[in-house]
């Protein structure tokens, strides 16, 4: 079954479960409400009807209903579907209640009569069961909400909103309800959503040139899921034309499908690129220029992920309005922040074993433990909930299947912002030039007056806030925790070591193979096979050439 | 040289916190009587399992208090001593070693993971000591040293998976599994194709896939369920059992390509409250469950164990949420009490008389379900919940089982 055109055959394929259910549901619903239905209007026993099967809890009876449900704006306009989208929306919400023949509707200012939504007195509703709702029956109400908000909106941004959103979920939708929906509309963007629907539900009508219309409305739509809707339905057509018009549409559809999955290949790469470089970029430095091995790198990310949460904390206390701007407004803070903590590290500890790689090695392993212990203690274990505005949440469709992720796009954006400041604040100003010469032969920068100490001490803090700047732009991707840091750091030297120590732009070629050559691998051979594959091909690399991809000229 | 050593020092320092941490630990509160009758806890309060098995430690301690305050058992007072074996597995042996040697431990209570299980099962057998394991896990193992708490998959997966595949529960047809690359996910994904093989079920209509322990990056993955959800064959599910902060990181990347749970429900094996702790649940709602306890059971011993976890926690200012229970801490919390009644019933701590003691018993667990022993194993027969998560990022009840259904050691579909 498809689920995503359930709706256009339904009142059909459960016909027979519905007679069922009413024979087996008649002793203990139905010949109570017969006796109300006989003095009832016409379409006062429809929702009489409606209501005993939405609450029978037999799931075919249900959808059923909710199918029905859908088709209230037809015949009764607003009305009817006001009606209709209360009872769906309190069907949704568990807020329906069942029980001796009769339904109500729980509400904040207390229970109302489904069928006639007049408030009741008499009647104990906490006692009365809410229909179960399960996931298919969910699907179906989220998307009859949908067709009668086309009715019932004022808006026509709203009607706009809900005629997308049946694109996307059509197991209510009928060509029929839909049909009656667009003689409505006036709104000519929401018209225009609302033809191709039609048009796209019309995959089983009588006419070919329907079926034709059908297929062209569903091709333009360039997804997987619409082209095994169209080869599904070309399967069983007669119609030459029909088939020849479906084989066309899927020959566009493969070609679409084929470059979109070339570009979610090339994203996701691009992606974990970006990943890895932001997590390298502090490291590029500390470790590349000034050859000090850092095993507390991957807390300083942690470290910049805690400041953005706890400006996102202050945000949200001082001016909520802005709430959404917190992961721009924590960009100098977490940037600063871990440059602080690395400021202290190397005054502390590290600028006193320079010339002692190997205890640089364990004083910053133990500070790392340092601090995981430290926020645990203070700010406990547990995954930090950040509020995920717009910029960071979901993705757009772009091409076929391929979907951009906005909180990766973000990190991709932050990598190339960080890499360009890193390179002006090197190539461009005089403190990037101490950088260099200090970094090239300490002592005769020394010699010609560059205060070396202090150079030490603002690059180290530099990397450490690049660091920091990696756990702001990561903070919408990853689980940010205490121990979230120690994932990074295998990772961030391996990007180094492979770029080159010391390149800036080795360091964005390794990330980029790495994040490639990974994507590229794990699709077939699965995602732990492409770890060791990548493992296996930087060590070979490193044993043909040692100093890596880009190696600095000159003497170190 | 002030200075240097002032280094030095810092530097022993963190290393000697890095050595100390997982040592025993011993209670304050509970000095140690001749009166008194000891329990160990092997649960890690550091590494990537302390978010979830820190609880333990606590509700193993709430459950002895209780004890206490009832007089005890055999007329001695219950002291439970924790310790941290650091999410590192080996460790876990050493200290259970440590525990029932040098502690003399009445029975020990811990691990969360299997393989954390498999390293102590030979030191519990060699001491022939009880350890009592709260996790659902993939079965296929049957000492007569552990005490199986929760249920094996006959009496918890492949119940939720006959749902899925029920009218009812979405009429589930294709299985796309992703787990984490060790014992239980690849165990349980043994059994299910057996078990799907012998509904006649084709193998095309299944997938499998693994990622390291500890994978974050779901891109791909999640662009391949998607392309297997849109081909034809029939409503598609995703089992998901991977571990740890895998489990955010999958949903959030699922979130973001925009899936739901109305066109691929996740059913996640090992998917708890705390593992969605940091994310926004409302375009979740709907991912599935399963456990032999959730946090909404009906039942007055339910609302008793919630309140009297929200106050033990007020009370001691434990670093967990108060309002949030998982299933592992009512398995812990009824194992304690097992035990104690079984060291009733026989009159003595010795493991091989508690170990008989422990046939048949029975205990009212919060779950609202009257758990039992079996007589002829060392297994618990537990109900069976299928939960499906709402908006407050806890899992409402979707199905649960009439009884509770007798636990098979070993799956039947493990070699077809």
């Amino acid at each position: 079954m498809q689920p995503a055109y359930a709706g256009c055959t339904f009142p059909a394929l459960h016909l027979d479960l519905i007679m069922l259910f009413f024979r087996r549901t008649l002793a203990r619903f139905f010949i109570p409400l017969l006796l109300i239905v006989a003095s009832m209007p016409a379409h006062a026993q429809d929702r009489a009807a409606i209501l005993t099967e939405i609450c029978s809890g037999d799931f075919a009876a249900q959808q059923s209903a909710l199918g029905q449900l859908a088709s209230a704006g037809v015949e009764q306009g607003e009305t009817g579907a006001s009606w209709a989208r209360t009872i769906v929306d309190a069907f949704e919400g568990r807020n329906l209640r069942c029980g001796d023949g009769m339904a109500v509707i729980d509400g904040d200012a207390g229970a109302v009569m489904a069928g006639t939504l007049e408030p009741v007195t008499n009647v104990d509703s906490a006692s009365l069961d809410a229909p179960s709702v399960n996931l298919r029956l969910r699907a179906v109400a989220a998307s009859a909400n949908a067709v009668l908000r086309l009715f019932t909106e004022m808006e026509a941004a709203e009607r706009l909103n809900a005629a997308n959103y049946i694109d996307q979920r059509r197991e209510a939708a009928t060509g029929t309800n839909i049909g009656a929906a667009l003689e409505r509309e006036t709104d000519p963007d929401v018209r225009a959503v609302l033809i191709t629907l039609r048009a796209s539900l019309l995959m089983s009508d009588d006419d070919p040139t329907n079926r034709i219309v059908a297929i062209e409305a569903i091709a333009e739509d360039a997804t997987l899921r619409n082209r095994t809707m169209i080869a599904e339905a070309i399967k069983t057509e007669t119609d030459a034309a029909v088939i020849a018009s479906g084989e066309a549409a899927l020959a566009d559809i493969d070609q679409t499908l084929a470059i979109g999955q070339v570009l979610a290949t090339l994203y996701a790469g691009a992606s974990y690129a970006s990943v890895l470089f932001l997590a390298a970029l502090g490291l590029a430095i500390i470790f590349g220029l000034m050859g000090v091995i850092n095993l507390a790198q991957g807390e300083l990310i942690m470290v910049g992920a805690y400041a953005a949460w706890f400006t996102q904390e202050a945000i949200r206390v001082t001016v909520p309005g802005l709430l959404d701007y917190y992961l721009i407004i924590a960009i100098p803070i977490s940037f600063l922040v871990a440059a602080l903590v690395g400021l202290i590290m190397e005054v502390l500890v590290i600028r006193r074993l320079y010339d002692r790689p190997l205890m640089t090695l364990l004083a910053t392993w133990a500070i790392s433990i340092l601090l995981i212990n430290t926020v645990r203690v203070t700010i406990g274990s547990q995954n930090l909930e950040f509020h995920q505005p717009g910029y960071v949440a979901g993705g757009f469709p772009i091409v076929g299947d391929f979907i951009m992720t906005s909180n990766r796009l973000f990190a991709i954006a932050i990598a190339v912002l960080a890499f360009v400041a890193v390179v002006v604040v090197l190539r461009k100003s005089l403190f990037g030039m101490n950088v260099r010469a200090v970094t090239q032969n300490r002592s005769m920068a020394g010699a010609v007056g560059i205060d070396t100490r202090r150079t030490d001490m603002m690059a180290f803090a530099l990397g450490s806030g690049l660091a920091g700047l990696a756990g702001l732009a990561l903070s919408p991707l990853y689980n940010v925790n205490p121990g979230m840091g120690t994932g990074f750091i295998v990772d961030s030297f391996m990007v180094v070591v492979l770029g080159g120590v010391g390149s800036l732009i080795g360091a964005i070629v390794a990330a980029f193979g790495i994040g490639q050559i990974n994507v590229i691998i794990e699709p077939i051979y699965g995602a732990v096979a492409a770890k060791v594959f990548v493992l296996l091909m930087v060590i070979v690399f490193i044993q043909w050439r040692p100093e890596g991809l880009f190696a600095p000229k000159g003497r170190r | 040289m002030k200075r240097r050593s002032f280094v030095k020092g810092l530097i022993t320092a963190s290393a000697g916190s890095v050595i100390a941490s997982p040592w025993v630990a011993r209670k304050a509160f509970a000095a140690a009587h001749t009166d008194t009758v000891k329990l160990g806890c092997l649960f890690s309060s550091s590494g990537t399992m302390a978010n979830l098995e820190g609880r333990l430690n606590f509700v193993a301690r709430m459950a002895a208090e209780e004890i206490n305050a009832k007089g005890g058992v055999l007329g001695k007072t219950v002291e439970v001593i924790t310790t941290d074996p650091g999410s590192d597995w080996p460790l876990y042996a050493q200290l259970g070693r440590q525990l029932i040697q040098q502690e003399e431990v009445a029975a020990t209570f811990g691990c969360w993971t299997s393989v954390s299980r498999k390293s102590v099962l030979p030191v519990v057998e060699q001491n022939d000591a009880l350890l009592y394991y709260p996790l659902h896990f993939e079965g296929e193992e049957n000492s007569k040293n552990v005490v199986y708490l929760n249920s094996p998959p006959s009496s918890s997966v492949l119940p939720a998976v006959e749902y899925l595949m029920s009218e009812e529960g979405g009429n589930a047809k294709r299985f796309f599994m992703v787990g984490s690359d060790y014992v239980w996910p690849r165990t349980i994904n043994q059994q299910l194709k057996g078990y799907w093989a012998a509904q006649g079920i084709e193998p095309d209509a299944w997938r499998e896939e693994y990622v390291p322990v500890g994978h974050s990056n779901f891109q791909t993955l999640i662009n391949e369920i998607r392309e297997f959800a849109a081909q034809p064959g029939g409503q598609p599910v995703v089992i998901l059992t991977v571990v740890g902060n895998s489990i955010p990181d999958f949903f959030r990347e699922y979130v973001n390509q925009g899936v739901s749970a109305f066109d691929v429900p996740v059913l996640g094996l090992d998917a708890l409250e705390a593992d969605f702790e940091g994310l926004d649940t409302t375009s979740l709602v709907g991912h599935l469950n399963c456990w032999a306890y959730l946090q909404n059971a009906a039942g007055p011993s339910n609302q008793e164990f919630l309140a009297n976890w929200a106050s033990y926690v007020e009370a001691n200012d434990i670093p967990f949420s108060p309002d949030v229970a998982i299933d592992p801490m009512v398995s812990t919390y009824d194992g304690v009490h097992l035990w104690a009644l079984a060291a009733e019933k026989a009159g003595s701590f010795d493991v091989p008389a508690v170990r008989d003691a422990s046939a048949g018993l029975t205990f009212a667990c919060p779950s609202g379900y009257d758990i039992s022993m079996s007589a002829e194993n060392n297994y618990v027969k537990r109900g069976v919940f299928i939960g499906s998560l709402n908006e407050n990022k806890s899992f409402d009840i979707l199905w649960q089982s009439p009884d509770t259904p007798e636990p098979v050691p070993f799956s039947p579909y493990m070699n077809t």
